[in-house]
């Protein structure tokens, strides 16, 4: 009997464990995917890439080639045209939202904006079968993609890291005639 | 009598034993049906532990140049491949690529421990299936094969 009374607290410490484990695996960030849907329905084309922003923020420092170094890509001298990357960013950070470029042509219009902590993007090119493109790229993944860095670098590791955090994101759409290309990032491992 | 069962005890062990370790590190599968009027079925099932041992015999019989080629360009990156491999090792089963057109479909995917590769065209229906270890095995194999030839051809 006694022993029986002894098993109680055990049982009552393993059943507590077992109640606590589902919580604290879900605490840990769950894996975040990057998304590349292209649809040519001219062509009857699909092409969809699933890509874990994990294996990404694991390969990329391990390249070393090139420009591309410990997930950093280095700017050639003569490449930047004089232009101080850095400079441009820590302006678009600190400015308020609104719309900073914007170019309107015969065939073509062009805006550059910051809406609710996302730097916009759209082009509208009647031109190309109508073609439009929407870009739209969290400031923390601009912040990311400078900090810490030479006035020369660009941490696309660190972007990719901050990509992860910045939640559901969808990044870039492109829509013509026939061609519909999506790029996004969620929690999930399927485009479906 | 006695001795003769413990004989073969003894080599049913090692049996069992040396399968269970050439099956450890599962199987490459390699099925390819073509289509046509004659067509051709190809079904290949190796264990995977074999296929890193065989590049590197391969190696030794594959024309010198091609092997230092294939090794010069592979080195560099198989650092990225390793690490890139095994991350996908610890992620959930998932479809990587899916291309399909008129006629072909390709799709890669990763499944349990291994990657598989299916294309289905107007020629051939194909499916590769390969274990993750064994091919970053393999591709170390490929990397250090010219220096492990010049050694070899040295001896």
């Amino acid at each position: 009997m006694r022993k029986q009374i002894q098993a109680i607290p055990v049982f009552c410490l393993l059943a507590a464990g077992l109640v606590a484990m589902p919580h604290t695996a879900s605490a840990a960030p769950a894996d975040r995917y990057l998304h590349v849907r292209v649809e040519d329905t001219s062509k009857s084309e699909n092409v969809n890439v699933n890509l874990p922003l994990s294996m990404a923020e694991t390969v990329l420092p391990a390249v070393n080639k090139g420009p591309l170094h410990d997930g950093r890509v280095t700017i050639p001298a003569g490449k930047s045209n004089g232009i101080d990357i850095h400079a441009i960013m820590e302006a678009v950070r600190t400015a308020p939202d609104g719309e900073f470029v914007t170019v309107k042509e015969k065939d073509q219009d062009v805006s550059v904006s910051k809406v609710n902590g996302n730097i916009v993007v759209r082009v509208r090119d009647s031109k190309k079968s109508g073609q439009t493109v929407d870009a739209t790229i969290p400031m923390k993944v601009v912040n990311a993609l400078v900090s810490g860095t030479k006035s020369n670098e660009l941490d696309i590791a660190a972007a990719i890291r901050a990509m992860g955090d910045a939640g559901d994101t969808l990044i870039i759409t492109v829509q013509d005639a026939t061609q519909h290309v999506r790029v996004w990032v969620d929690s999930r491992n399927t485009q479906e | 009598m006695i001795l003769a069962a413990k004989v073969a005890l003894v080599c049913a062990g090692t049996v069992v034993a040396g399968t269970t370790m050439l099956c450890s590190e599962g199987f490459l599968r390699v099925k390819v049906t073509e289509r046509g009027a004659q067509p051709h079925h190809i079904d290949v099932i190796a264990p995977a532990m074999l296929v890193p041992i065989a590049a590197r015999f391969a190696s030794h019989f594959a024309p010198r140049q091609k092997m230092e080629e294939a090794s010069d360009k592979l080195q560099p990156w198989v650092p990225t491949i390793r690490t890139a491999l095994s991350e996908l090792n610890s992620l959930d089963d998932m479809t990587l690529v899916d291309v399909s057109e008129p006629g072909d479909h390709v799709r890669v995917e990763k499944l349990g421990s291994s990657i598989v590769v299916d294309v289905d065209d107007t020629d051939a229906v194909v499916h590769i299936s390969a274990p993750i270890r064994a091919i970053s095995s393999t591709i170390q194999q490929i990397a250090d094969a010219a220096d492990s030839d010049n050694s070899w051809r040295a001896n």
